[in-house]
Parts: structure tokens; sequence; C-alpha cells
């Protein structure tokens, strides 16, 4: 199922395309491609981080304990990222739960391979620094977010994000998801799905979501969208 | 800027008490005692920081300013933890404001000698990377907390974790303070703190909270506080009983 990734094939992952040559083809032997499939758990709480993940498409969400079991979404990661940050900062096993929610493909490293390297190259080391800040800034404006916007313009927010990252116009995602990641009732979920679409930004049936209108949608977005894609954008890529 | 002295030991500070000998004796010298008072701006919203803070019994609050003023706390920091960690994560501004919510003493480390120290790679950077996994839990679980939980248990929650950081059972807030680092209205947090004073667990008297049951504030707080305690004990406990 997983094989080791080639010399040749093009990266997407912005975290490893900015390594130097030299260095990326160091990591090369440890990465091995893998699928990233739709609702897989990369993680649980509990769980010790076996590899880390640096998804070349796909979106992972990562959640927060919420309650009676139930999790939260606090932040998303795609290519510009990784997934199993807590293992940079030292930790070995993880406190939050990581879910795929875009399908793709990542190239995952063993844990030890990756810590190996962390400690050889200060370019990756400084690259994860300023994605666990990028990431950081996320999961605080998740907090305020949380915390002032309407459904729907979190829900914006949330399909920009997501569209950001997956190459498609269109996604499949259940009203129980949606729920999750945005906290609020399915029938709420529903509600603000219905807004948008009355809106014309978007279409919605039976689960699959389409981009109609992206500009509109971008508007509609809280300003949290703009907030997070700028400290993105603010990454020393090269 | 000239900040007051204070005669406190830096090892009041958990994650400075943790520090083998050799390192602490390297540090000892640059870290410079301040006391600060409350509603002290540290830092703004995407300045450049010149500073990393490690408090002894100030608490230092991290706030989100959204564009319309409105502001939530999205997480905090006393002689647990430290204020700063976009100086070492190469970031060097922040997205949030840093201010004062409970007047104390802290000690400051210039970015130079910040990093000098973390560069060796020893336990001061290990700890101060498990710091930020902390942090970005704590923040995480704010999150979730601002979305599902009333105003009263996230009151709850907050006076805990102030009460935690601070050597006695008295708190100097207002309503207004506290209602801006919970990001709701200041009528919310009266309603919710008189009717933790009816049931007798604290006691509001011009901007002075007193604790009386803690047990109690427990028993009404959402899991969030104890998920945040627990996260800390399990990333830094090793290094904090090792010492203490």
């Amino acid at each position: 199922m997983t094989e080791t990734t080639g010399s040749d094939d093009p990266i997407y992952n912005r975290l490893l395309a900015a390594l130097p040559a030299g260095e990326y083809r160091r990591l090369l032997p440890d990465l091995e491609q893998t699928p990233l499939t739709y609702g897989e758990s990369l993680y649980d709480p509990g769980d010790a981080i076996a590899y880390v993940y640096f998804p070349n498409s796909g979106i992972v969400s990562l959640l927060a304990a919420a309650q009676d079991e139930a999790m939260l979404e606090v932040g998303i990661v795609g290519r510009e990222g990784m997934i199993g940050i807590a293992a940079f900062l030292g930790v070995k096993t993880s406190s939050s739960r990581a879910v795929v929610q875009g399908h793709g493909f990542a190239l995952r490293m063993k844990t030890a391979a990756f810590l190996a390297e962390c400690r050889k190259s200060e370019m990756l080391s400084r690259l994860l620094k300023r994605f666990t800040q990028s990431l950081f800034a996320q999961i605080s404006q998740s907090a305020v977010c949380y915390r002032f916007h309407p459904a729907e313009d979190r829900l914006a927010r949330w399909l920009m994000m997501t569209f950001d990252r997956m190459d498609t116009n269109e996604i499949y995602l259940t009203q129980e998801f949606l729920s999750n990641m945005l906290g609020v009732r399915r029938e709420a979920v529903n509600k603000s799905a219905v807004i948008l679409q009355q809106q014309e930004l978007i279409s919605y049936s039976r689960g699959n979501i389409t981009i109609t209108n992206r500009e509109g949608l971008e508007t509609k977005a809280c300003r949290c969208y703009a907030v997070i894609k700028t400290e993105e954008k603010s990454f020393p890529v090269k | 800027m000239r900040a007051a002295k204070h005669t406190d030991d830096p090892r009041m500070n958990h994650l400075l008490a943790a520090l083998p000998g050799d390192e602490f004796d390297r540090l000892k010298t640059d870290l410079e005692p301040v006391s600060l008072a409350l509603g002290k701006v540290i830092y703004e919203s995407g300045e450049q920081l010149e500073y990393i803070y490690f408090p002894t019994t100030a608490i230092i609050s991290l706030l989100y300013i959204m564009e319309n003023g409105s502001t939530a706390e999205i997480g905090m920091a006393g002689n647990d933890g430290l204020v700063g960690i976009a100086l070492f994560m190469g970031g060097s501004t922040t997205p949030n404001r840093a201010v004062v919510q409970s007047a104390g003493n802290a000690f400051r480390l210039r970015s130079k000698a910040l990093l000098d120290e973390f560069q060796k790679s020893g336990e001061f950077h290990d700890i101060l990377l498990r710091y930020t996994q902390y942090l970005m839990t704590q923040i995480s679980q704010t999150a979730a907390c601002n979305r599902l939980h009333s105003v009263e248990q996230r009151l709850c929650r907050w006076l805990l974790n102030t009460h935690d950081l601070l050597q006695t059972n008295k708190l100097i807030m207002t309503h207004d303070l506290i209602a801006n680092m919970l990001g709701v209205r200041r009528e919310g947090v009266s309603i919710a703190a008189g009717n933790l004073q009816r049931e007798e667990l604290i006691k509001y008297v011009r901007g002075t909270i007193t604790i009386f049951d803690r047990k109690g504030l427990e028993s009404i707080t959402c899991e969030c506080y104890k998920v945040v305690k627990e996260e800390y004990d399990r990333l830094l406990g090793k290094y904090i009983s090792k010492n203490s």
C-alpha cells in the first residue's frame, strides 16, 4: 500500500518543497507515500505518535476534546504543513485527534527518523517552528471565532480554508461531520448551508458541497479567514 | 520605560526552577526583575517582541483583539509558564496582546540571551518547546470551551486557573476585566458571579473576589479545567517535580 517516494516525484507539500535540495534528498529514503482516506484517524488522544505526515494533497482536521466524548475542530492542516507537530515539540503521545477530512496523499516519516533529521537540518527545524507559529495563530483564531462569529460565517470560512487546500470545487461531507467541525447542532449546520445556498455561494445536496461563487464565499467568511491566510503567507517558504 | 525592581527568586517560576544548575547559572545574570502593574500591556498584537517573560507572582493574559475591539482571553501564564513563545519559534511578532491580569513580579530575558541558551538544545530548549505544546492545548481547549460551555462554567474555570497561579484567596478583579477575558458582556459576568455568590462559593465586593469554596467551583466548571491541568502535568510534570 505504501511506497517510498522517488526523487523525481513532484512535492506539493510546502514544508518539504522549501527544503534545500540536499536536505530533501537526505529525507527521501525515510519518506513513504500513504493515502489519506476520508474519515481516517491519524492519531487519537493518548496515541503514540508513530509517524509524522506531510500532506501532498488532502486535509486533516485537528480536534480538541469537547464533552461526552465529542470533539471540536480547532485547526486544519493541508499541504502547507505537517501533522504530528507535538513530536517536534518533544512529546511522544498525541493529546488531540487528527482526522482526515479531505482525501489525498501524504508523505509520512517514522517519528524517530524525523526527530533525528530535525537535529541535523536547521532549515527543517526552522520551517517547523514557523509552521508551529502559524498553527498557533490558527488555533487562537478558532478560539475567538467560536466565541464571536455566527455559524454561517464560520461555515463560509471553513469551506474557504478547505477548498484552498483541495484541488477541487466539490467536497463530500456529512452533516454530522460538519456539526463537529463547527460546534453546532446538525439543524444549525443545515440552516447555515441553506443560507449560503440562498446567497448562491454554494450548492449543497446530499452531503456534496460545490462552491459556485468563490469571491462571494470569501466575502461572507468571517475575518478570521483573512487573518489566517496572512499569517500563512508570512511564512519564509524559501 | 523604567521597570520597577523586586527581589523574588527567579526559581519561583516553575519553568526556571526546572532547569539544571548549569543552565540556570548561565541565564541568571540576564534575568531582569520587573514589577508589573495591573492592566500593563506587555506587548501588542503585531508588535516586535524584545523580551520573554517568566512571571513569579504576576499573571499575564493572552488576549485576542477582534477588529471591532471585542477581546477574549485565549490563554494565561503565571508562575507555571512564560510569555513570548514567538521569540524562540522564530516569528518574533505575535497575533495577540499580552496584558497583566494580576499585578505582580516577573523576570524578563532579552531575545539574544534567550536564543543563545535555546540554541544549546539543553533542557531549557526542551522545556520551552514542551511549554509551547502545552499552550497550544490550552488555547485549543479554550476554543472548544468558548463554543460549548456556559458563562458560569467558564467563569469558574477562569477563577480556578487564576487561583492556581496566585498565593491568595483574594483576587483583585472587576467585572469589566473578567468580561473582557471571557468575551462576554459585563451583565453576563454579573449574573454568573451573582449565582456563584448565592451558592456561597465566592464573594464579590468592590473589585475583590474572595474564593470560599474551591471544591464547589470545581464541581460546577466544565471538564476543560481538568483537561488542561492534566496536560500540564503530562508535558511538564517530569521537569517540574524533579527539582521541587
